[in-house]
């Protein structure tokens, strides 16, 4: 890699890290100057916080197979990943049962 | 430090090892087809640490696009990691080792934080993010240099291995977000996102996604009336 695209990735990565670093500096900044934590924060990321992991939800499902194969396992996974869910109200297992669900429809359409 | 809190954040961690691995050999592989070592593209990974935007990255510098713009668009990609450290801000206490910390806050470990932060005790938050942060970022790096070095024979070899443990990220999202499903309003407002994330994404309009579904969902929850009380899930 040459020293001018060594650059851009050095910069590339300050630049990703403080654009996740600085808010929370910002925030931590604030909380010095105030009374408590309560009184000066927004209530905006409280609400915008799921429905950006519901958007990364909505991009994470499309299949790498866009026909009706893998559609059906991404249903047929999705399905199963929330019955378990429902009925342990785990993080593992649920996420385990879902790939494999995915699997066999997977395999068994190939 | 504390252990069984370490341990509890490597374990959860583990998902989202199972949805890395697949996209970290794949750019590992592309990296390697666009004239990158392996050590350039594992110092790409533990550097920017940013999946999207290092495809792009190695994409316009293979394309022979000028530095400048290859930043800016890394950048513009990672914009939406604006609101994230802001969201988990509430949980977090004042210390100054948090904001460093936020290097491992990408989408997937911001869905995780999100979820498991505010059960935990605040002594033990700390702990719990810097394993769970320390596995995934590891993880990455480690994904990327195997697919820099072997990632061709690997997806040759075991092609719906890839392809079904790319289904753990949409299933571990999944069970992140059906607790917040506390009422209808709610409810609402993160189906009307994944389905616009979904169907943006299929118009191939991946990079502006995540905020514009966001927005769409966010739209929905205040247009919708707060008719139905909070129901505990």
């Amino acid at each position: 890699m040459k020293s001018d695209i060594w650059l851009a990735a050095g910069a590339a990565a300050v630049g990703t890290l403080l654009i996740r670093m600085l808010p929370l500096y910002w925030i931590q900044r604030r909380w010095q100057r105030a009374e408590g934590k309560e009184t000066i924060m927004p209530s905006w990321p409280g609400v915008l916080a799921p429905l950006m992991i519901a958007a990364l939800l909505g991009i994470s499902m499309v299949p790498q197979n866009t026909g009706t194969e893998g559609w059906s396992a991404t249903m047929m996974g999705s399905l199963v990943t929330l019955l378990i869910w429902h009925r342990t109200r785990t993080l593992g297992l649920p996420v385990a049962f879902g790939v494999a669900a995915y699997a066999l429809v997977r395999m068994g359409g190939s | 430090m504390n252990g069984p809190v370490w341990r509890l954040g490597a374990r959860e961690a583990l998902p989202l090892l199972s949805g890395y691995l697949p996209v970290a050999l794949s750019f590992g592989l592309i990296a390697g087809q666009a004239g990158f070592s392996a050590f350039e593209a594992t110092a790409l990974s533990l550097l920017i640490y940013a999946g999207a935007s290092q495809f792009l990255f190695v994409g316009m510098v293979a394309g022979g696009a000028p530095p400048w713009l290859t930043v800016l668009m890394t950048l513009l990609i990672n914009a939406r990691h604006v609101v994230y450290s802001a969201s988990l801000a509430p949980w977090l206490s004042g210390s100054r080792r948090w904001p460093w910390l936020m290097h491992g806050l990408t989408d997937q470990v911001f869905a995780l934080a999100h979820y498991r932060l505010p059960l935990l005790a605040e002594q033990d938050r700390m702990s719990w993010f810097t394993s769970t942060a320390l596995i995934a970022w590891l993880g990455w790096a480690g994904g990327t240099l195997i697919g820099s070095l072997v990632g061709e024979q690997i997806i040759d070899r075991w092609p719906l291995l890839a392809d079904a443990l790319s289904f753990a990220l949409p299933a571990l999202f999944l069970v992140l977000l059906a607790p917040g499903c506390t009422s209808v309003r709610r409810g609402a407002a993160i189906v009307a996102s994944t389905l616009a994330a979904l169907i943006l994404a299929l118009a191939d309009m991946s990079s502006i996604a995540v905020p514009l579904a966001a927005a769409i969902g966010a739209l929905c929850f205040y247009l919708l009336p707060e008719t139905t009380g909070e129901r505990r899930s």
